[in-house]
């Protein structure tokens, strides 16, 4: 009987009717996975799979990357334009003309009732590289307010502040060949496995053909910090502490790489006066780490050949978070651990193209990291694009997180939302409901009609997403890639580039400057644009075709290099971009202003990312195999402080800040410290209910990571009630 | 440990590819494009090494000391080279080592749980959100910081001695003599649901919305291309490997039959190997609803925990609650089966036996007008409870196959033993009516006598009745469900036959004595005295189980736990119920006291009896926790998927839990 049967049983396995593949790069995270959609013979999307011959994933993906093809058809899509005069009215459908000329015209005379910059913009970091580039155009050039900016002030600003105060422009300098060439790595606030598995592949091959000592800085015992040779358990908020004593350590041993500081950094005396304050005896005490572990660490760090830093929204989400980048990048200058195979400081970026953002988008500044306080920068864009360089302002405006207490105090009477949902992300939920009440006009463009900010929108446009769409992404280690168009846009929906095209008509510069039909016809533009002396964010030498060809490549890439291969590494040769090329040692003094447990609020709130989940699930929590692994938010908490408080496992609990309330299921692990609570930030009304999210004097970016909170009782039904009816999705 | 069955019933003919003509073949090859393709999965250009199958020396025979040649094991009486016919295709894989025992290789150090492998399977196996052939759950332990979590990924382990494939009685399960594979067909699978009981891996998976079975096919289309599995392809923390069995992949040091949380390997013999080379703490806790925790023992493996004071992992505090809804599960029709077969068989035995040993009042009863009809109450009980048994399937219009393993399958076999019961006894009825009066007042008498025919078949309806009770009882004899494996089993189906059978046969063969002005106080002593046996065969197998589960080291013990807490106050009620019974029936027979009102107290024993079987087997079904790999925090967690049942979340498909249907 084992082995067969007398009538054979028919073995049946899906089979995948492929006719097509077409390449994409993954919309997700920023790690930039290579994906092929297979189209079947309707041209249908049916499955996916890793490009196998991608340097950057070789053919691995994540669970949301492999089921990302199931988001094409999935619920709560925008099938068409909607408006309402006010926002607790129903929505009407709307032709796409009368939603354009509506918004114009609304955009207009906001403007010329409250002045040009009481209309703003927020964008994301999810679209596609030509898509930035067309929005600033639109922003910067057409409508001409200085309040936009992008939602990656809530995940990469302090990374780009940090990287340009140290090294005087944004841009990772380092990639992820580094871990087959570091002897050291240290990871602060960064769980790869959870937020970042490809990546994570990537050290972990490293790792299994060569040993070398993992450095995890975080409180929560995450799957990165278990795999650690040490984990630094550190208290909150304190990681400068622990730098300045590593740094206290170094030079006070001699172990710093004195020759490549003299050379190429400025602010040396500066630092080494700062850091005699910070020796490990009084900084254990605030950060945590017992002096001996600090001393090793610094050693160990300082005496590796090689040794690399890698950080993620730990430090990123903090309201010192500049100060930390800034300050990982003194280590790393101090240890001569810059622009060198397996030395670097590399920031783990977040959304798919917050790189894409940051480069081409306007933001912050202008295109391909120039300033707008920079007149020749703003001299080039003007004739460029063929407008008047008065036209730009001469300082930047508001930042996202500035942009909303602009709204709430009136300031600011409109807004338009790209591919963001406020009402999830943003700290503090209530002032955000409140404030979006308050706005005359809101547009929301996303591929959700679901998105949760959608409630206090006044006009609603359908985006598509993904592969609906052509362009590039550009990932964490600045390598642009590009997704092909594999099927056409979801019922009635429209690619961003062609929204933003649409409505540049509608205004006096949209006839003035050019706003190509193509997305490739615009990366052409871009690749003018980033042509110059010196300049790092050079694409000059990419077409469609090479990105496709190579699966990728890193910038700088300039016109007529050879091969299809562009630079690794930043500052190999220890020029930066500051006026005299020299690095900034930057000092980070410690300041303490954050909302720490008290007898009130006795726990430190933590929050972070699961792996199954993308931002504010408006994809992932509608995908059933991403979605069922966390299909509703839960708290980590420790047993002990449970036993405590008689908290069951699995009941719920209610738990209260200085800002609001939020109920949430108790998981009760040990992963997490007595005095602290963890939530994932994914969930609507949810975590964020409760955060302070303090902002980062230089990056604007919110501490959502730090604050207190109290844990309450709760009527175990109404609670699971009041659960249910906070998931729409 | 079961004996290996190396017979081979398959002569199944054909050389391959030969009754699809060779174009086929072309056409697959051609679509494939991929170099040395048979066309059954399209390889991807570039493939990395990670994803192709290492060429090995296999070693002679397994840890367990099985041949791992296959067809050394099954004395060549297959063919190499054989097609499996993967969707009709007879491509034939080019692996040299197609013919060997093939197996995951798991190491545990390694798992970050990052549901990549569960994704990647979903997804090429288009297996909806409340389906998986492979999951993640963990196990953790330790204090803050020094806190280490084990993630574990399982799926089917194509067992040595797969339970799965003797336990299905419709013979859906094969074991292939190629890569070792146990595959499942879902087309023959009727959804009794069986294999999901026995598997102690889980791997099975039971679609309550298609009311079939299917499971992990150890994607044979890709090994057939040389590719490892797809859920080993994608895996992203270099944990999970396959391969040729107790071969040990390149920078691997260890090949483990166990882990902390895994069931014990001497069930069926998995085909999966672990490295677990990182010291974990010496308690292991779960973070799913289970109340089983594990404890490092001498020998440094992990046994579920029973302590004597602080027994197992308390996620349930020590309150006692009612919580009677929770009785009513998807076996709510197995609970009516068993019960009503049970009932019946017992009530016969008492009319039939009774009459045929000579018993006075019961040849009077067998001489009433009201035997037959007792007899197809019987006969109604009986066919209810097979109609019950059959509504349980996910698809009874296929309840004929339900006798297809009778080789292996105690399934078959009690199916069969009651189907037989219930013929035999339908004959019997027949036979029994020409000498029924009321028959032969409405038909005449002309028929004739056809005692020794009616005797015939109820004596036939004996047997089979028992067998059909005991292989009953074997089906509940499940190693990788503790809690039911102890004779409590039979000592409750038979206590049950004996004391509802009595009391319903009691019950109408005293009334009709009664009605005739007859004599009827011996019928109630001798059914009395049944119903007084059955009840203490019951608690004899309930005392023992229940100081075995107080005592043991399984999930029986979990069980258990629940079983006081959870449903405490029910578990008490039906006990008190039960002992009372015992009691106040036991008196009655012992002070002999003949009025009325005894017999109100019996029928009062009776029914609280039956209340009390109902309750008891109820719990029986709900209680009952398998040797399932641990769970996640919500995936494959019973206790949130009855929570997201309850508060309507699972209405939303994408939550993963189906709603309720029962």
């Amino acid at each position: 009987m084992l082995f067969g049967r007398k009538k054979r049983k028919p073995i049946s396995i899906p089979q995948k009717q492929v006719t097509e593949w077409k390449y994409s790069t993954c919309n997700y995270c920023s790690t930039g996975c290579s994906i092929e959609l297979g189209l079947n013979d309707k041209g249908k999307v049916i499955t996916s799979r890793g490009h196998a011959g991608a340097d950057v994933n070789r053919g691995k993906l994540c669970i949301k990357g492999l089921l990302e093809h199931e988001l094409f058809n999935s619920s709560g899509r925008g099938t068409q334009p909607l408006m309402r005069e006010r926002f607790h009215e129903a929505f009407v459908p709307a032709s796409w003309d009368k939603a354009l000329d509506h918004t114009a015209d609304k955009i207009k005379e906001i403007q010329n009732q409250y002045g040009r910059d009481s209309f703003a913009v927020v964008s994301t970091g999810q679209l596609l590289t030509e898509e930035f580039y067309t929005l600033g155009k639109l922003v910067r050039g057409c409508i001409g307010t200085n309040n936009y900016d992008g939602n990656t002030t809530l995940c990469m600003a302090s990374a780009v502040s940090g990287y340009k105060r140290s090294f005087g422009s944004d841009g990772p300098p380092g990639c992820y060949d580094d871990f087959e060439h570091t002897d050291c790595l240290m990871a602060f606030g960064s769980n790869l496995p959870e937020q970042h598995p490809i990546i994570y592949w990537r050290l972990k091959e490293a790792r299994e053909k060569r040993s070398f000592p993992l450095i995890v800085v975080d409180p929560r015992v995450t799957m990165l910090a278990q795999f650690a040779d040490i984990h630094l358990p550190i208290t909150p908020g304190t990681d400068c502490v622990l730098i300045n004593a590593m740094m206290h350590v170094i030079f006070k041993e001699g172990l710093e790489d004195r020759t490549y500081l003299e050379a190429h950094t400025h602010g040396l005396a500066e630092l080494e006066e700062l850091i005699n304050d910070y020796d490990p005896i009084t900084a254990q005490h605030i950060c945590g780490i017992d002096e001996d572990t600090i001393r090793h660490v610094a050693r160990l760090y300082a005496n590796a050949g090689a040794a690399m830093s890698i950080w993620t929204m730990g430090i990123n989400q903090s309201t010192h978070g500049s100060d930390g980048v800034s300050n990982i990048n003194n280590l790393n200058l101090v240890t001569g651990n810059i622009g060198k195979p397996g030395g670097t400081s590399l920031s783990i970026t977040g959304q798919c193209n917050a790189m894409g953002t940051r480069e081409w988008s306007s933001c912050s500044g202008l295109p391909g990291y120039r300033l707008l306080e920079n007149p020749q920068h703003r001299q080039e864009v003007a004739d460029y694009w063929g407008i008047d360089q008065a036209f730009f302002p001469e300082k930047r405006g508001l930042a996202e997180t500035d942009i909303f207490p602009a709204i709430e105090t009136g300031q600011i009477k409109g807004l338009w939302l790209v591919a963001t949902n406020p009402m999830t992300s943003m700290p503090n939920t209530s002032r955000i409901r409140k404030t979006l009440e308050k706005l005359e006009f809101l547009v929301v463009q996303d591929s959700y009609q679901d998105v949760e900010t959608n409630q206090y929108a006044h006009v609603y446009f359908p985006a598509s997403v993904w592969a609906e769409k052509e362009g590039c992404h550009t990932n964490t280690e600045r390598r642009v890639n590009l997704t092909r168009n594999a099927l056409p846009p979801y019922a009635e929906s429209k690619s961003d580039f062609w929204i933003f095209n649409q409505l540049a008509k509608r205004f006096e510069n949209g006839h003035v400057i050019s706003f190509p039909e193509t997305a490739e016809e615009a990366f052409n533009e871009m690749r003018e644009l980033s042509k110059g002396d010196g300049r790092i964010l050079d694409i000059s030498g990419m077409t469609y075709d090479k990105l496709e060809e190579a699966k990728g490549i890193q910038w700088p890439f300039r016109e007529g290099q050879m091969g299809l291969k562009g630079h690794s590494r930043l500052y190999t040769d220890g020029q930066f971009q500051t006026p005299d090329g020299k690095a900034n040692l930057i000092c980070v003094d410690f300041v303490d202003n954050n909302e720490r447990p008290d007898e009130h609020y006795p726990f430190w709130m933590n929050s972070g990312r699961v792996v199954e989940h993308f931002h504010t699930r408006t994809r992932t929590g509608k995908i059933g195999n991403c979605n069922k692994f966390s299909p509703t938010p839960y708290m980590e908490m420790n047993p002990d402080a449970a036993e405590a408080l008689g908290i069951e496992h699995q009941s719920y609990i209610r738990l209260a800040s200085r800002r609001g309330d939020a109920v949430v299921m108790v998981q009760l692990t040990q992963r997490v410290p007595r005095d602290m609570v963890f939530i994932p930030f994914h969930f609507h009304d949810c975590v964020n209910r409760l955060t302070l999210g303090l902002l980062d004097p230089y990056s604007r970016q919110p501490a959502f990571k730090q604050c207190a909170v109290r844990v309450e009782p709760v009527d175990q039904l109404e609670a699971a009630r009041l659960n249910a009816e906070r998931r729409a999705f | 440990m079961s004996t290996l069955d190396t017979k081979i019933h398959n002569k199944y003919e054909g050389i391959p590819g030969d009754d699809l003509g060779t174009a086929y073949k072309g056409v697959a090859l051609e679509k494939s494009g991929a170099k040395g393709s048979v066309g059954l999965w399209e390889v991807r250009t570039e493939e990395r090494p990670y994803a192709f199958l290492r060429d090995v020396e296999a070693k002679e025979t397994n840890t367990y000391g099985q041949k791992i040649d296959l067809l050394d094991l099954t004395d060549h009486q297959l063919p190499e080279g054989r097609s499996m016919y993967i969707n009709e295709n007879p491509a034939v894989g080019e692996n040299p080592n197609r013919n060997k025992q093939h197996g995951f290789f798991f190491t545990a150090d390694n798992c970050i749980g990052c549901h990549a492998c569960e994704a990647a399977c979903s997804e090429k196996n288009e297996n909806p959100a409340h389906l998986a052939f492979r999951s993640v759950g963990y196990v953790e332990g330790g204090s803050y910081p020094d806190y280490k979590r084990m993630n574990i990924s399982m799926a089917c382990n194509h067992c040595d001695d797969p339970v799965c494939l003797k336990g299905c009685p419709t013979r859906a399960y094969t074991k292939h003599v190629e890569y070792g594979a146990v595959l499942q067909d879902p087309e023959t699978c009727f959804g009794c649901g069986y294999c999901t009981w026995v598997c102690p891996y889980n791997a099975p998976q039971l679609d309550p919305i298609k009311g079939q079975v299917s499971k992990c096919n150890m994607c044979v289309d890709r090994l057939e291309e040389g590719l490892k599995p797809a859920c080993v392809s994608a895996c992203v923390g270099n944990a999970l490997d396959f391969g040729v069995i107790e071969d040990i992949p390149e920078n691997r040091e260890q090949a483990k039959c166990s882990i902390p949380g895994f069931p014990s390997p001497e069930i069926t013999h998995p085909n999966i190997r672990f490295q677990q080379t990182r010291s974990m703490p010496e308690e292991m806790t779960r973070t799913d609803s289970m109340p089983v925790k594990y404890h490092r023992d001498e020998e440094g493996n992990y046994q579920p925990v029973v302590d004597r004071n602080k027994k197992l992992d308390q996620k349930k505090g020590k309150a006692k609650h009612w919580n009677l809804t929770r009785l009513s599960s998807r076996e709510n029709p197995l609970v009516l089966f068993t019960l009503s077969a049970q009932t019946a068989i017992g009530a016969y035995g008492l009319a039939f036996l009774g009459a045929e040993m000579g018993i006075d009042s019961l040849l009077r009863f067998q001489a009433s007008v009201m035997y037959v009809p007792l007899m197809m109450l019987c006969f109604g009980l009986v066919g209810f409870g097979l109609f019950m048994s059959t509504m349980h399937l996910g698809k009874p219009h296929r309840f004929y196959r339900g006798f297809n393993n009778l080789r292996h399958s105690p399934v078959c076999r009690e199916g069969l033993g009651i189907a037989v019961f219930m013929g035999a006894l339908g004959l019997h009825i027949v036979f029994s009516l020409p000498d029924n009066r009321l028959f032969t007042t409405v038909f005449g008498a002309g028929l004739g006598s056809f005692g020794a025919t009616a005797a015939f078949f109820g004596y036939l309806a004996i047997p089979a009745g028992l067998i059909g009770l005991y292989y009953m009882n074997r089906c509940y004899r499940i190693k990788a469900r503790p809690f039911w494996n102890h004779w409590q089993v039979a000592a409750s189906f038979f206590g049950n036959m004996l004391s509802l059978g009595a009391f319903i046969g009691g019950l109408v063969i005293a009334i009709t004595l009664a009605l005739s002005g007859e004599e009827y106080l011996s019928v109630v002593v001798v059914a009395g005295s049944i119903l007084v046996s059955g009840m203490a065969v019951e608690a004899i197998g309930l005392f023992f189980h229940n100081r075995a589960m107080n005592r043991e080291s399984h999930e029986g013990a979990a069980s258990h736990y629940i079983q006081c807490t959870t449903f405490g106050k029910t578990y008490y009620l039906r006990n008190c119920l039960l002992g009372l019974n015992l009691i106040v029936a036991s008196s009655l027979l012992l002070t002999g006291v003949d009025s009325v009102l005894v017999l109100l107290a019996w029928c009062l024993i009776g029914l609280t009896q039956l209340l009390s079987s109902t309750i008891g087997r109820a719990l029986f079904y709900v209680l009952v926790i398998p040797t399932t790999m641990p769970g996640a925090f919500f995936w494959k967690n019973k206790g949130f998927e009855a929570h997201a049942r309850d508060i309507g979340l699972a209405d939303m498909p994408q939550v993963g839990v189906v709603p309720d249907g029962h």
